[in-house]
């Protein structure tokens, strides 16, 4: 399926900030499944681009001059295309066994440890990770704005609540309790609604047999598809997140997003989307 | 092992041949004499501003690290080997540091298990792949020694991120030499002042390559941590610049410092941050110690990291047990220097020892920092026995367990005149285009009596190391 | 050298001159105040003394109504008061400390010092002796620390940016002082009496340690325009503003980077302006509008170092 993608992020401040470092991981990755046949980022100060730790490409942007917004575009075209066991996903560079260890954000707790004792399996296939992300999504409805961005798995599990990045936090989190492999995906999704996701995350979860990754998106309780376009995966969050940054000054930021994805030539109406999922880590000294 | 030897006396009470000279010499001073050298010492290190925790307090008073006047003296052959045997290990564990990063032949080959490093926080996935100078990741090496019962030395603890202590080694020499000058005429003992020579063309050897004069730097997380004193100190002997994480920023992935002259380039950055706080955009968030960006010049070759990131998972408490093996392994060699005799609880024969030794062994958590997670069985009640007991059979992959070991002593002065007290010993090994040290450590001790605990935080003091040249 | 070492050398220097400074200006009030009892004159200095140094509006939101121990006690000791000498001396120390490795351990031990021995000043001794004794305490310490860092520092850029943050202080600070008196001149101008007219101008020309170099100069009677013109125009007077204006200057000539260029101009404007002025034009345009014009342009001078030399981002 062709996909066109679009996505706007702005972020302003109070004052003008002195100094910003953002690291952006904004352009699709190149894997079985997906091709970026046109991309094009727009952004302010000097960029340098890097291929990161799990395979994702990577912009660092600096400026270091005073700044009062940060305007940051990416838009292009995607031709993604089914993942089968015959033409499974890329492993990667690193070894799956690197996203067993949990991170504070995937780390189980107590009830965590027990739910992913009764709904997961030690050597998973397709179907024994369908069913624990139905059990996930069942016990955790979708509500927008009840958890933060910086909450971890274990604090969403135990309000029954949260957001894509949070039903995948706590698949992770069940999945690396058994000693499966498990990682974050951040990505666009064709919904052709304009109230749902189009800035989203998933899941990769590495199969015993056959060996390989399975996307599933406990979200919408459905394995990854052409609809999906991933941008980035990582130990949690914090690795994939579109945008992570760090500045001096500038006082308060508030941040804008737009994103609209298309597929097949066909337009959609622009999504709302979720600004949370691209919020800054800002800091100052 | 429960014998402990002394390292002045022989079978109680002959003094071993090379400190004969200094029993001579302490038997011909007056007592008065050395009460006033003790408090001329702390004068001097007063002065000096040696100090450790600085300005914890209301007052400004800074806390010293006890000093004792009493030196640990090692002959030049036992020195001989013990650096044949620190070079061979350094070296092979920068060997497994670049392995691990890259083909993971040792994991291939079935000699370490590769959950054991991969499924281990402490290795590094932004490190997979990436080469760095002269394939060396540790280029500042922490050994601590210590001595059992009939002398022989074994290698407690690998420290190959931000070791410490090194300043204490320079200035114990500068004092000795100052209180006792006519001892150093009565031996001829081997120079240790050349130390931050020998790091700094060490760090400049490793520069990225194509960088003709170098700029090194010193990163200290700031005047309130605990070891500022040395951060400063080093930066001024080996005349660099001293900087923060907010001096330094990265543009194009290549590192500058804020200089009054405007961005000056930096080429190594001898850190003295752990990995978890170098980088906000790659490690903790949190964290405004580091320099945002910092990673990605990094991975790209432009700036050196010393030492490397990523160096944790060879000197983590799980991993210890497998260096022997990894000497084996890259060098086709024995080690000539021991490990402690360690049972690894995720292998069921050493769990069902272990659990039917527990008041005889120290059991350690791998992942367990300073004295937490720890079991000390022979000075364990029954039901802390009892209670470590469940949580190792809940997870024994998180432990190892070794021997209660008896570290040797050596005099020491303390309240009630000259009295054996524990030590180890730390020295320190500097890798770059060579592997280098300069004769000598820091000698810990335990100032309470029978304690095994070095630690400054706890109690802990230090003496000169003497190395005695042939 | 590193732009934070530099900012903080510079901030070290800044804060033990506006110590000192502070110190002055509460010493000549008390003086004068022996001098002339009326309540509300009473009030009227000090208010106008906290407007002088900048903190009449905290003052009023924490203590309520002005009073002369009120004030003394604000200025000198109040902790929560950013400017207070307490505050002022803990953050040259503070500064001090955050570059000890560039400070030679004399000028360390110092700072050290002075911060460790204010907490023996009790704040509610108010006899008139104790205070002076302070305020005399405060002004040696800075002389102290002055006279150690040139005689045990390495003169180099390190030096060169703790003048910078002296002479640029004690030029605002002068300039403050000056502008205080004669706004009370101005007010008084109905009501002067020539004896307390006198009393007045030398109480000021001791606050800045020119009574004696005022009789050498002129060896005549003291009058506003003399006192104008010594605390401003003399070059050889070391707390006038040409004084202090042609050190910064020189310093920025000597320290000067890519982007300093301007800022150094604007030294130089400032420099050049104190070296040919005359204070019959000053007078005639206004005295006290010719203060406020140069106290905003050491201020614009100030923001402009930050940025071309030291840690731009010390104000968040």
């Amino acid at each position: 399926m062709l996909l066109h993608i679009r996505h706007e992020t702005l972020y302003r401040y109070d004052r003008p900030a002195k100094h910003s470092v953002q690291s952006l991981r904004l352009t699709p990755r190149t894997e079985t499944g997906q091709r970026v046949l046109a991309w094009n980022l727009t952004a302010p100060g000097r960029q340098s681009q890097q291929i990161d730790a799990h395979g994702n490409l990577m912009h660092l942007l600096t400026l270091d001059e005073p700044h009062e917004e940060i305007h940051i575009t990416v838009a292009g075209a995607v031709e993604t295309e089914e993942v089968t066991d015959s033409a499974p996903a890329d492993r990667g560079r690193l070894s799956p066994l690197v996203y067993v260890p949990d991170t504070e954000l995937t780390h189980a707790d107590e009830a965590l440890l027990e739910f992913a004792a009764r709904h997961g399996v030690k050597q998973p296939g397709r179907n024994e990770v369908m069913r624990l992300a139905h059990a996930i999504r069942d016990s955790m409805d979708y509500v927008s704005g009840a958890t933060e961005v910086s909450d971890t798995a274990a604090r969403a599990f135990s309000l029954g609540r949260g957001v894509c990045q949070d039903h995948a936090h706590v698949m992770i989190a069940c999945c690396r309790a058994l000693g499966v492999p498990a990682r974050y995906v951040s990505g666009y999704l064709l919904t052709g609604r304009d109230d749902h996701i189009a800035s989203h995350a998933w899941v990769d979860v590495w199969l015993a047999e056959p060996e390989r990754w399975f996307a599933i998106d406990v979200t919408n309780g459905v394995p990854g598809s052409v609809q999906h376009c991933r941008l980035a995966v990582g130990r949690d969050y914090l690795d994939a997140c579109p945008v992570r940054g760090v500045r001096r000054g500038g006082g308060a930021e508030t941040m804008s997003a737009k994103v609209e994805v298309s597929g097949d030539g066909l337009q959609r109406r622009p999504a709302t989307p979720r600004p949370r999922l691209l919020q800054q880590h800002a800091a100052q000294q | 092992m429960n014998e402990i030897f002394n390292e002045m006396y022989a079978d109680g009470d002959t003094v071993r041949t090379h400190y004969s000279p200094y029993s001579d010499w302490l038997a011909a001073t007056a007592p008065d004499r050395i009460r006033e050298k003790l408090v001329e010492a702390d004068a001097l290190f007063r002065r000096a501003g040696i100090t450790f925790a600085v300005y914890g307090d209301e007052t400004g008073t800074e806390r010293l690290i006890p000093f004792d006047i009493v030196p640990r003296i090692i002959p030049a052959a036992e020195w001989e080997f013990l650096q044949r045997g620190l070079r061979q290990r350094v070296t092979a564990l920068n060997a497994f540091l670049h392995d691990v990063y890259h083909d993971q032949e040792i994991l291939r080959a079935g000699r370490i298990p590769a959950e054991q490093v991969l499924c281990n926080v402490q290795y590094r996935p932004e490190m997979q792949g990436i080469d760095v100078p002269m394939d060396v990741y540790a280029h500042i090496a922490g050994i601590d020694l210590v001595r059992a019962g009939a002398g022989e030395y074994y290698v407690l603890e690998d420290n190959l991120r931000v070791p410490s202590g090194v300043s204490y080694m320079l200035e114990d020499r500068k004092a000795m030499m100052r209180l006792f000058p006519e001892l150093f005429a009565r031996y001829n003992v081997a120079p240790v002042e050349h130390y931050p020579d020998l790091l700094l063309e060490t760090l400049r050897s490793v520069a990225p390559a194509g960088v003709r004069d170098p700029t090194v730097v010193l990163l200290t997380p700031g005047a309130h941590n605990s070891a500022y004193f040395e951060h400063a100190f080093l930066a001024q002997q080996m005349g660099i610049e001293l900087v923060e994480g907010q001096d330094l920023f990265v543009d194009d992935e290549i590192v500058y410092m804020r200089t009054t002259q405007g961005p000056r380039r930096v080429d190594v950055i001898y850190r003295r941050i752990d990995d978890d706080f170098i980088d906000p955009l790659a490690f903790r968030p949190d964290s405004m110690l580091g320099v945002p960006g910092l990673l990605t010049a990094y991975r790209a070759g432009r700036v050196t990291i010393s030492n490397a990131v990523g160096t944790g998972i060879a000197d983590d408490k799980s991993t210890y047990p497998y260096v022997p093996e990894m000497i084996r392994f890259y060098l086709g060699e024995e080690p000539v220097l021991a490990n402690v005799p360690t049972w690894i609880l995720r292998r069921p024969e050493d769990l069902a020892y272990v659990l039917g030794h527990l008041d005889e062994l120290v059991v350690k958590e791998v992942h367990g920092a300073g004295g937490y997670g720890m079991l000390i069985g022979p000075r364990a009640s029954r039901a802390e026995i009892e209670e470590f007991r469940t949580r190792i059979v809940a997870d024994p992959a998180r432990y190892i367990a070794q021997p209660t070991l008896a570290l040797s002593s050596c005099p020491t002065f303390v309240d009630s005149g000259l009295a054996p007290r524990h030590v180890d010993l730390r020295p320190f090994v500097l890798s770059g285009r060579d592997v280098v040290m300069v004769p000598g450590g820091l000698t810990r001790v335990a100032l309470r009596e029978g304690s095994l605990v070095v630690n400054s935080s706890q109690g802990g003091g230090t003496k000169d190391t003497w190395i005695l040249a042939c | 050298m590193l732009s934070r070492t530099a900012d903080h050398l510079y901030w070290m220097a800044r804060y033990t001159e506006r110590a000192e400074n502070l110190a002055r200006m509460l010493d000549v009030n008390c003086r004068m105040t022996l001098l002339r009892q009326e309540e509300d004159v009473v009030r009227r200095r000090w208010t106008s003394t906290l407007a002088t140094v900048g903190q009449l509006e905290p003052f009023l939101a924490a203590r309520g109504t002005v009073s002369q121990s009120a004030a003394i006690d604000w200025i000198s000791f109040e902790r929560s008061n950013p400017g207070s000498i307490e505050q002022c001396l803990d953050r040259a120390r503070e500064n001090a400390h955050a570059v000890r490795g560039t400070l030679t351990s004399e000028t360390w031990e110092t700072l050290n010092s002075t911060w460790l021995e204010i907490r023996g000043f009790r704040r509610d001794t108010v006899s008139a002796q104790a205070l002076a004794n302070f305020f005399e305490w405060v002004k040696f310490r800075s002389h102290l620390a002055r006279g150690v860092i040139q005689g045990t520092m390495l003169h180099d850029d390190a030096l060169d940016f703790t003048w910078l943050g002296t002479y640029l202080e004690r030029a605002d600070n002068t300039a403050r002082i000056l502008d205080a008196r004669f706004e009370m001149l101005a007010e008084d101008a109905a009501n002067s009496d020539d004896a307390g007219d006198y009393y007045e101008w030398s109480a000021l020309l001791r606050s800045v340690s020119a009574f004696e170099i005022y009789r050498k100069v002129y060896r005549d009677l003291i009058t506003p325009r003399r006192v104008a013109e010594l605390l401003i125009l003399r070059e050889s007077m070391p707390r006038a503003l040409r004084h202090c204006m042609s050190r910064v200057h020189q310093v920025l000539v000597k320290v000067a980077n890519d982007r300093s260029t301007e800022t150094l101009r604007r030294a130089g404007e400032i420099d050049a302006s104190l070296q040919y002025g005359r204070i019959d034009d000053m007078l005639a345009t206004g005295l006290r509008r010719y203060l406020s014009h140069f106290l905003s342009r050491t201020g614009d001078l100030g923001t402009r170092i930050a940025s071309d030399f030291l840690v731009s981002d010390a104000t968040g």
